[in-house]
């Protein structure tokens, strides 16, 4: 996901332009030259000076290098395995799986209930993670009652229960 | 002050709070010895947990995560060469080359013991420092609240390890985020575009767990597993420690000194202090060539000044509400939710509770040292956990913890759309630590800014007029400056060579 500083600098432009704005036409308070309108006008102006000064690159020279800690002579470099036809492009997507898990949780706890929902997502995380069936089946089967029992029982957050109910 | 200690002491010494404390110092060392996972993600999670504790409880299991995570992300990197929190990442190289020279047991000892003094000399500075300073920040005014929170800002901005018009940038967004709400001076919904879950605004606690723990198992999915830490026995580790002491007990106070500086400046933390305290050490060595070949020297003094900020970064938290670094981020809104709002009169109203939370370090510092040791002597067994196994069941706390915040959805989503931002803020080079003190300070900022305008009328004078204000203001303007400087300096030493070599 590393873009390039003149795409992020410019996305910056924009959004700060647009709280500008948004800010701008904000009701003012009757009597008061200040409001809810000032703060993000400042905001909106600073972040849209900054995302330029990004596009033109000040500030680059700045910037380290991520210091890699070099592999060892015996330690071969664990690559992972891209899977058959998703290599290249595809596989940065999977970086998006856990926010989409998550945004799956939101729309489906609620009618296939907390222990379903908490199985689907670990299963599928760590078989993206690289766990074989032995592993991933267990955990996704113990985990959510494991997380339910501390949060649900002993926490008392109100998890929905949906199609299968905990037994406690 | 005697009863006050007394009534700490009774604070403390409670059931829940003893098996708060004891609970939350295995968590920290077990998340603090795998990689990719740091300390501030520890805490992070577990601000859900202190929902359904009682203030001191919820504070101690603040406390003890933290300290036990920032030491115990020593063990990975020396056995392994991987740092298991990102405040250990300086040393790393140099405790496993120790390793390689069958010193394992040294360096690791070394972790645990100045990690304890370090946290402990962290602390002391908390008592020394907050009470004058509370004594100070009582006559401030919204003009020095208002400049003090822009200082903080900007030193978020001028440490990062990065670009600081990114992190410029970052900390714009951040406080873009904060206005998010009818939580303004006027009370109108503000880009809320309708949505009434937005008119709460945005929680800092999900959008911190979306950003520090959501956005880490985004990158494990793309990085590859760690290797498996190899068995080995270890020696006495505690041997040779006092020895140690006394050889470098200059280095060991110098880091100290440097670690509370740099938790008490805003936005900067432990990673911060170690990699500072590293680089000094060998700089004023008296036997720098050793540096790097598995020498003691570098390890005490950062390990020392890395645990030191961690107490220290409380200071600026309990007196202002502005987080010396991202735990204490976190550490500030379980502070707000349990009614122990920051400011200069909780030291006066509250006394009991801030010796509690004196207490509460020391003897998470104390207790480091046992459970550290049995912790480096589990460490192999931990260590085995794959990946594939500990990444679900994060994801999965995520999920509940954000829900359990507010027993709503939205909060999935904040963390959710946060992981997103944070992944991406990350992958391109712009601090995420400036973000998250810019949403933290969001409210206060806007309000110290409004106010202040309101009462100037209109006129930017009295923004400088009180002699403490003009210092600040001095101050912030100079720290907003001072980049500027720098690369104006760049930019001419070239030309400056250039014309050198051609004449």
């Amino acid at each position: 996901m590393r873009l390039p500083d003149s795409v992020t600098g410019s996305f910056l432009v924009v959004l700060g332009a647009a709280a500008a704005y948004g800010g701008y036409i904000l009701p003012p308070v009757p009597g008061q030259p200040v409001g809810p309108n000032v703060f993000p006008l400042v905001i909106g102006s600073g972040l849209a000076l900054c995302g330029l000064a990004i596009v033109f690159g000040i500030g680059h020279s700045f910037e380290e290098e991520e210091e890699l800690i070099p592999l060892e002579d015996g330690q071969v470099a664990a690559a992972p395995p891209p899977q058959g036809k998703f290599e290249g492009k595809l596989y940065g997507l999977r970086a998006l799986l856990p926010p989409a898990l998550l945004l799956f949780y939101v729309v489906a706890a609620d009618r296939l209930g907390f222990i379903i929902t908490a199985a689907l997502m670990v299963y599928v995380t760590s078989t993206a993670l690289g766990a074989k069936w032995k592993l991933a089946l267990p955990l996704a089967a113990l985990s959510p009652f494991a997380i339910h029992l501390i949060f649900g029982k002993l926490l008392r957050v109100p998890l929905p229960a949906g199609l299968l109910p905990t037994p406690w | 002050m005697l009863k006050t200690l007394i009534e700490a002491f009774a604070l403390i010494s409670t059931w829940e709070v003893i098996i708060a404390m004891f609970a939350a110092s295995v968590y920290g060392l077990v998340i603090g010895s795998l990689p990719g996972l740091s300390a501030t993600m520890a805490t992070a999670l577990l601000v859900p947990v202190t929902f359904y504790l009682s203030p001191i409880a919820a504070i101690a299991t603040i406390v003890a995560a933290s300290s036990m995570a920032i030491f115990s992300g020593d063990i990975p990197g020396a056995l392994l060469r991987i740092p298991g929190t990102p405040a250990s990442a300086a040393y790393a190289d140099e405790a496993y080359a120790m390793t390689r020279k069958g010193q394992a047991e040294l360096a690791l000892g070394a972790g645990v013991w100045f990690s304890a003094v370090g946290g402990i000399a962290g602390v002391l500075s908390l008592m020394i420092l907050a009470p004058p300073l509370a004594e100070i920040a009582l006559s401030f005014s919204t003009f020095e609240y208002f400049w003090l929170a822009l200082l903080g800002l900007m030193c978020a901005t001028l440490v990062a390890r990065s670009s600081p018009v990114k992190a410029i940038a970052g900390m714009f967004l951040g406080l873009l985020v904060s206005c998010i709400g009818i939580e303004n001076p006027g009370g109108v919904p503000r880009f809320t575009f309708g949505l009434t879950d937005l008119f709460g605004g945005i929680e800092p606690i999900p959008a911190l767990v979306g950003v520090f723990a959501v956005a880490q198992v985004m990158r494990a999915m793309l990085t590859p597993e760690p290797p498996p830490l190899p068995r080995r026995k270890f020696g006495s580790i505690m041997a040779g420690q006092w020895k140690l002491t006394k050889k470098y007990h200059w280095q060991m106070t110098r880091g100290n000194i440097v670690g509370i500086i740099i938790g008490v400046l805003p936005g900067a933390g432990a990673d911060m202090a170690a990699w500072v305290s590293y680089a000094m050490s060998k700089r004023f060595s008296k036997e720098p060539e050793k540096f790097g070949t598995g020498h003691v020297e570098g390890l005490v003094e950062a390990g020392a000044s890395n645990n030191a900020s961690i107490a220290s970064g409380w200071v600026p938290s309990l007196l202002f509400g502005i987080p010396g670094d991202t735990i204490a981020a976190i550490a500030i809104g379980v502070l707000y939710m349990k009614g122990l709002n920051p400011g200069p009169t909780l030291f006066t109203e509250k006394a009991s509770s801030m010796y509690a939370i004196y207490l509460m370090f020391i003897i998470a510092n104390i207790m480091m040292i046992p459970l550290g040791i049995a912790m480096i002597r589990i460490a192999a067994y931990i260590l085995l956990a794959p990946r594939s196994a500990i990444m679900p069941v994060i994801m999965l706390c995520c999920a509940v913890g954000s829900f359990a915040i507010g027993n709503n959805m939205f909060g999935v989503v904040t963390v959710a759309a946060f992981g997103i931002i944070g992944y991406v803020m990350e992958a391109n080079g712009y601090p995420v630590a400036a973000m998250v003190l810019g949403i933290v300070m969001g409210t206060m900022v806007e309000q110290a800014f409004v106010t202040s305008l309101i009462k100037s009328d209109g006129s930017i004078l009295p923004f400088f007029e009180r002699p403490v204000a003009a210092i600040l203001a001095a101050m912030a303007i100079g720290a907003l400056l001072w980049p500027v400087m720098v690369w104006v300096w760049r930019k001419m030493k070239p030309v400056q060579t250039a014309a050198a070599t051609s004449r």
